[in-house]
């Protein structure tokens, strides 16, 4: 992966989240965040095949069934 | 009877007291407020203090207790909340400019609970803004303090949820905790703090950091009183479809169970990195628990260190999900390190999120194992006492410099991801007249074992002489 400069973090800033970030926010987001995306392709070591992420579907069915009941 | 008397009591003897009729809710009511207004200026445990509202819910508990008309164990008992529990007409601010003037409409879940028992609300605590940071030097409302060293912080996010317990400000508070923010200021200011698991409590009515670590419990004195609280708090709520309908039993029926035979497993990976007065009382709490009839050995959860990672790829994207609107239309009112936090949101992808997840379920896995012939887990609360104010590294064990965010935040996370009950107790006052501490973890949904030991230990150890204001 490509190192993260302040640049970068600017430009995705404004491109994706049209956000203007101060250069010292954008150095500083840099060197954090390169850091722990770096680490999260090794959470792939970790041997996850076959584990689902904790989004049940009787979360989903359970928050729609508690919005309806606010509108009664 | 004398107020520095009733400023002493935990929750379980200013209960019994009040059902007897031998205080009143307006005594100790007023008794808190004199000692918020004789001693708060110098800790700012409060961004808001309820004075009059005080007064009135105490003179309504008082006319009832009188009548015998005894709601429960929080009658008339006054109580502080973390500034991020909604209560109504009440502002809640989050510790933020942002809600500076924002009042609720409907109270919390939690404190809703306590006040159909006849809690007496305080008033509103200090906290890290949004409670994004483990400080609680909030810029907006005033700097945190802890109460064995003004210099120091108490811890955070909940920092001021600590620091009225152990300054005698309030006698029992709420907190919340997504990568330690109710363990992190009880284990640095010295006090009781209970993060129960994932979905235990209801998290209706307060403002996010991140949906799914999210955590509420209380602070407070003793183990007893966290029981005490939890059976009030604890338990299913329609208005959070996440929140667990497992049966909430009596969480004080396990405290007087003594620990013989029990095995405590300590974990591996968090027992290096830590100051020699940190390590020391460890392991004289160890000690104390072989001594009450345990076993202690060590155990490992090798994708331990990884929980970090996950922990914060997780808020990371949850915390900006939630402020993403305010971030573009008024960054400039966050605080710089908070605001800093919320833009690094904006790197984690959404693959790295899901990866994220998925890894929650491997750590709990690997933590489960090694509790398979244990009952619970334990480890220190930090690997360091409460650092200066404004400090960013310190000096640690040698020449080794320590990150207070890394070295204090490695000990918590962990059982954010997993969710599982996990409490700090204090075991000592350090050479620098800083409290120490260790965390006792459970499975999940087993708070009373987490308790049970607790409780043996609180009641074996000698009590911790208290700081001088």
């Amino acid at each position: 992966m490509a190192p993260m400069n302040g640049d970068t973090v600017k430009r995705m800033a404004r491109d994706v989240f049209d956000y203007e970030i101060s250069d010292a926010d954008a150095d500083a987001m840099a060197n954090s965040t390169g850091a722990i995306l770096t680490l999260s392709r090794h959470l792939g070591n970790l041997g996850l095949t076959g584990i689902e992420p904790p989004f049940g579907y009787p979360n989903l069915n359970a928050e729609a069934a508690r919005l309806n009941g606010k509108k009664e | 009877m004398a107020s520095n008397e009733i400023l002493s009591f935990d929750v379980a003897t200013l209960s019994e007291h009040l059902r007897g009729k031998k205080i009143s809710p307006v005594e100790v009511t007023k008794a808190y407020l004199d000692r918020i207004a004789r001693i708060d200026e110098k800790i700012h445990s409060y961004i808001t203090v309820t004075g009059d509202e005080a007064i009135a819910a105490a003179t309504k508990a008082e006319s009832e207790i009188a009548s015998g008309n005894w709601r429960g164990t929080f009658h008339g008992v006054s109580v502080g909340l973390k500034d991020l529990v909604y209560t109504k007409g009440v502002r809640t601010t989050a510790g933020s400019k942002i809600l500076s003037d924002f009042r609720p409409d409907y109270d919390a879940t939690s404190w809703a609970r306590l006040k159909a028992q006849g809690a007496v609300m305080l008033g509103k605590l200090n906290l890290h803004e949004f409670a994004y940071g483990i400080t609680s030097s909030n810029p907006h409302w005033g700097v945190c303090r802890n109460p064995y060293a003004l210099d120091r912080i108490p811890g955070g996010s909940s920092g001021g949820s600590a620091a009225a317990i152990v300054a005698e400000t309030a006698p029992i508070t709420i907190g919340t905790d997504t990568g330690g923010s109710i363990r992190i200021p009880a284990s640095l200011s010295g006090c009781v703090g209970f993060k129960p698991t994932w979905s235990r409590v209801s998290r209706y009515g307060v403002v996010p950091l991140a949906y799914t670590m999210d955590h509420v419990g209380p602070i407070t004195r003793t183990v007893r009183d966290a029981a005490l609280m939890l059976n009030v708090i604890a338990g299913h709520d329609p208005n959070d479809s996440t929140s667990s309908r497992e049966p909430v039993p009596d969480y004080t029926a396990t405290l007087n169970s003594g620990i013989k035979g029990v095995r405590v497993g300590v974990i591996r990976e968090l027992m290096n990195g830590l100051s020699d007065d940190v390590s020391k009382a460890f392991q004289s709490a160890m000690k104390q628990l072989t001594e009450l009839g345990a076993s202690v050995e060590e155990v490992s959860i090798p994708s331990l260190p990884m929980a970090g990672v996950i922990n914060t790829i997780v808020t990371f994207s949850e915390a900006l999900e939630y402020h993403e609107e305010w971030m573009r239309s008024r960054p400039g009112d966050y605080g710089e390190d908070v605001r800093r936090l919320l833009e690094s949101g904006m790197a984690v992808t959404a693959v790295a999120y899901v990866r994220a997840q998925r890894a929650r379920a491997r750590i709990l896995a690997d933590a489960l194992a090694a509790m398979t012939n244990h009952y619970v887990l334990a480890a220190p609360g930090s690997a360091v006492t409460a650092p200066r104010i404004g400090e960013t590294r310190i000096v640690g064990t040698g020449q080794q410099r320590i990150d207070p965010v890394n070295d204090i935040l490695r000990f918590t996370s962990p059982f954010d991801c997993t969710g599982q009950p996990a409490l700090a107790i204090p075991t000592g006052i350090g050479g620098d007249g800083l409290p120490l501490s260790m965390q006792i973890i459970g499975k999940p949904f087993d708070e009373p074992a987490v308790l049970r030991v607790a409780s043996a230990y609180e009641a074996a150890r000698a009590p911790l002489p208290p700081p001088s204001i």
